[in-house]
């Protein structure tokens, strides 16, 4: 095995095994989420990475028992995080572990700070609920997640609004309201999408710092490969709701093996390699209600053969799987 | 650090006071109404000390009498100072009033809030219910529950803020069923926060505004259906003073006396009136906002 130089393969914080997330549209349940596993070492950073509607950020909700009901629902697999399986907790257990063990940030800074309640009393808001902290102590401990997260000035404005912050600024609130009772697990989705370039590079600096300090595992979900590349221990691709390769994230940059992720890394602009059109990936995902019965990939694959009409495992050595009939032989299957 | 150990609970509510402040500030009409208002509640304090004689004090030799410099505003059959009788009058408006209209706003919140929360069947059946509460005519409502349970201020009470929950509970309700989808109540549940915690923290605040406006809406009406209880007889039972009721005991000799009702009649309609225009200028002021989203 890769991993056999380690002297002790560590257990893993969060070990996620065939979880599919399921939702009912016209009747019937179609898997949003489909046989999704992986493992989340200490302090490791692993990426999900997919275009929209690939399932990424319904995996993350399914870890955070947040599945919208009664639409959709976890219908397979198990969630196993600090000695229980997430999926089997009952809602009480599953509100301590939210926002305390594990934490989650959005996309949106704008809007997922409530606009009538000030900043610090936010922040203060979960430790006092989830460390039962008093209203002084809890501001005291506010006061220093903010400075932390590396909001100026922060004292004067702790008691400002969210309206009277910028997007970034917001987003680094958000952070510290989801690292305010230090979880194991952080779970981003996409928390730089909605910041402009400089922002960004500004908050993944912070998350990279913060998840060293904290010394917590990180799922990162993003559909933004220069991301992956300045974030992540290791990648994994989700395509139509299934992951289909899993890899470090040098070992995945310099050699993909499945054509989906081939040729999204083709399909990014960059500065050092002179091209003269960028290509695209032709046709679309297909709809959760009519996915092909094989590869999920095969109908816009361009090494489509006769085998792929049948559902590929996910196969290949340990540091590097993929879920492809065509490329699993090659790279050592076994 | 001082500052933020400084830092109350309350500052939900009060950032959405000062918001309804900062909008109302620029109303004249809703400022006129709250001073009308505001003295009137500070007159009805301040009977004891106001008033020139006791309400109840029956006096044969001075009966209806006409407004005199001894009394402003004349007497009642039994001799009774009519200003004195309407000062402490407005002590059972207001008692009355404030209290139905306070019990209706925070039992018709949380029920709206809840049911808008909830959703689903719950919020189907809770809405039902309060259709057939609000199905009756305030004033029939009221009639019944005092026609049944008797004429004491804890039933007048009971009996207005039942007619006033309904009302309270749709204006809670619409806001929050647009406010549970907001990320941030998202963001809150992935914070592990309980549903009872987002109702109270997260999502009263960002309905407080409008609950306010119905509020003094409310209180108009609520006063009115007193004295329109009052009037009819099912008020608080004579001897104690009441708005509603002193025009009644003024109609029987109306032809005559005028004063008698009219002075009731007036103060009446000037509270209704200062609270109506109050409640419009909030209504301006939240109105805005509501428009333009967040």
């Amino acid at each position: 095995m890769a991993t056999a130089f380690k002297v002790e393969p560590a257990e893993p914080v969060l070990s996620v095994q065939g979880l599919t997330t399921s939702f009912r549209v016209s009747g019937d349940w179609h898997a949003a989420v489909r046989d999704v596993s992986f493992d989340l070492a200490h302090n490791e950073t692993l990426a999900l990475v997919g275009e929209s509607g690939c399932g990424k950020s319904m995996t993350a909700l399914s870890i955070m028992g947040l599945v919208p009901k009664p639409a959709g629902r976890i219908t397979a697999g198990r969630i196993m995080f600090e000695g229980s399986d997430l999926v089997s907790l009952d809602r009480e257990a599953m509100r301590r572990i939210r926002g305390n063990r594990i934490s989650m940030i959005f996309q949106e800074p704008m809007t997922s700070l409530n606009p009538v309640l000030t900043v610090g009393f936010q922040v203060a808001e979960a430790l006092r609920y989830h460390r039962a902290m008093g209203g002084a102590e809890a501001d005291r401990a506010a006061l220093d997640l903010l400075e932390q997260v590396k909001i100026p000035s922060a004292a004067r404005r702790f008691k400002d609004y969210p309206h009277q912050f910028s997007g970034g600024m917001r987003q680094r609130v958000m952070i510290a309201i989801a690292l305010a009772c230090r979880p194991q697990v952080l779970l981003a989705d996409e928390p730089t999408t909605a910041l402009d370039v400089t922002i960004q590079a500004e908050v993944l600096a912070l998350l990279a710092e913060l998840k060293q300090a904290y010394g917590m595992s990180m799922v990162f979900i993003t559909h933004n490969l220069g991301v992956v590349a300045a974030i992540a221990d290791r990648v994994a691709v989700m395509y139509a709701g299934e992951i289909v390769e899993v890899a470090a994230v040098r070992e995945l940059f310099r050699r993909p093996r499945h054509p989906y992720t081939e040729l999204l890394l083709r399909s990014i602009p960059r500065v050092d390699r002179h091209v003269s059109h960028l290509e695209t990936i032709e046709g679309q995902v297909p709809s959760i209600a009519a996915m092909p019965a094989g590869c999920r990939f095969a109908p816009r694959c361009p090494l489509r053969e006769a085998r792929c009409d049948a559902p590929p495992p996910l196969a290949g050595a340990a540091h590097h799987v993929v879920r492809c009939w065509v490329r699993s032989e090659g790279g050592g299957h076994g | 650090m001082s500052r933020a150990a400084a830092i109350g609970r309350r500052r939900g509510f009060s950032h959405a006071l000062g918001e309804l402040l900062r909008a109302f500030n620029t109303n004249v009409t809703s400022w006129i109404g709250l001073g009308i208002f505001l003295t009137i509640v500070l007159l009805a304090i301040l009977a004891p000390v106001l008033a020139p004689y006791d309400p109840l004090e029956q006096n044969i030799v001075a009966r209806l009498k006409g407004p005199s410099e001894q009394f402003w505003f004349g007497t009642d059959v039994y001799g009774r100072d009519i200003l004195s009788r309407l000062l402490y009058g407005a002590r059972v408006s207001l008692i009355i009033g404030t209290t139905a209209t306070l019990i209706a706003m925070v039992v018709g919140s949380a029920i709206g809030i809840l049911s808008g929360y909830v959703g689903g069947r719950v919020d189907l059946a809770i809405m039902q219910l309060m259709d057939v509460l609000m199905s009756f005519p305030t004033l029939i409502m009221g009639l019944m529950i005092v026609a049944v349970l008797g004429a004491s201020m804890g039933n007048l009470i009971f009996a207005i803020a039942l007619t006033a929950i309904a009302p309270f509970a749709r204006i809670a309700r619409a806001p929050t069923i647009a406010i549970k989808q907001r990320d941030y109540i998202e963001a809150c549940r992935a914070l592990g926060y309980s549903d009872l915690r987002i109702m109270a923290v997260h999502i009263l605040p960002n309905v407080m505004a409008e609950i306010m406006v119905m509020g003094s809406l409310w209180l108009a009406t609520s006063i009115r259906v007193e004295a329109s209880l009052s009037f009819i007889g099912l008020g608080l039972k004579p001897p104690t003073p009441s708005w509603g009721g002193m025009v009644r005991e003024g109609f029987e000799v109306i032809l005559d006396n005028a004063w008698l009702s009219i002075f009731p009649s007036l103060a009446i309609l000037l509270i209704i009136f200062a609270l109506n225009m109050l409640g419009d200028g909030l209504r301006d002021a939240v109105d805005p906002k509501l428009r333009g989203g967040e």
